[in-house]
């Protein structure tokens, strides 16, 4: 079979060539990772951004933290956690400075999108992170696990 | 002095070795310079088992190097549709399913920037369109009579 000889040889070739690269990288990943749901969210110093339901729930009884809803408007119009800002991560350039102008870089700022493994949120994180602020924390999954955690 | 003769359908075999080849290999540079993102993307898709998240963020891009590289250059074509075709499907698959789940992942298709939009609808149509060549390629190659179209005739 001529299309099968071809298709190992493809494969062959790329699978050497990403394997001999990969290993020449300085940052070079292992071949056989650990992944975990919680293991891509990390500040770049290594630092966890991950913050549980019930430490969330604490610090919103306490009025001690910000939520910061990193889904679209029309996803926070249908809902979100009482009191959260609205920063659409698509939006975070436009529309940063009048969500965050009045919230200091010392504050707990907790980011949320919907999803077990949404990415703005973190994305949102880092960006805020970057920015100065380094109390953020991310609600992994935060919309879905605060409607469970209400009900 | 030999005389080549092109007809619609080689014009058009080669019209779509050269689009699919382009697109492969502009899809793999980000990918391949930057391998760590990448994973994250492969991993954000949420469907391949961990242990192969890695391996795969470091092996895709390198075969959607060599498979740009065989179409623009025209060789092996029995085996580079057959992988195109599977590759192509599976993106618009995982694309798919993980939209029919709700989740809000990005693409991760030709950039790992985590400024790019995440994917919808007009991503998965994007990668639909991409193909119409492929499927055009595997059916010429495999079940059109005349072979000639892979080389044009002299």
């Amino acid at each position: 079979m001529k299309g099968l000889w071809q298709i190992s040889l493809i494969l062959a070739i790329s699978a050497g060539l990403g394997i001999i690269s990969n290993a020449l990288r300085p940052d070079s990943l292992r071949l056989f990772g650990e992944w975990s749901s919680e293991s891509g969210l990390t500040t770049p110093t290594g630092e966890c951004l991950i913050i549980s339901l019930s430490e969330a729930e604490k610090l919103f009884a306490e009025n001690a933290a910000i939520f910061i809803d990193a889904r679209s408007n029309e996803d926070f119009k249908k809902g979100h956690i009482p009191g959260a800002k609205s920063l659409p991560w698509q939006d975070v350039d436009r529309r940063f400075i009048e969500v965050i102008e009045d919230v200091s870089p010392d504050m707990i700022i907790i980011t949320y999108c919907d999803g077990e493994s949404c990415k703005p949120s973190y994305n949102l994180a880092l960006f805020l992170f970057d920015m100065g602020f380094k109390n953020v924390r991310v609600l992994a999954n935060g919309w879905s696990v605060w409607q469970e955690g209400k009900r | 002095m030999k005389k080549t003769n092109w007809n619609y359908r080689s014009i058009l075999f080669l019209f779509s070795r050269l689009i699919l080849g382009c697109v492969f290999i502009y899809a793999c540079f980000d990918k391949i310079l930057h391998p760590a993102a990448f994973s994250k993307a492969v991993y954000n898709y949420q469907i391949l088992p961990d242990a192969f998240i890695n391996l795969t963020a470091i092996v895709l891009p390198w075969l959607e190097l060599v498979l740009g590289f065989v179409f623009i250059i025209g060789i092996w074509m029995h085996g580079a549709v057959v992988i195109s075709n599977l590759l192509l499907t599976m993106f618009t698959v995982a694309l798919l399913f993980n939209l029919a789940r709700g989740l809000d992942i990005s693409c991760g298709c030709f950039s790992t920037s985590a400024m790019e939009s995440s994917a919808n609808i007009w991503t998965v149509l994007q990668h639909g369109l991409f193909l119409v060549p492929a499927v055009y390629l595997l059916f010429m190659v495999y079940f059109s009579r005349n072979c000639d179209v892979l080389k044009p005739k002299t």
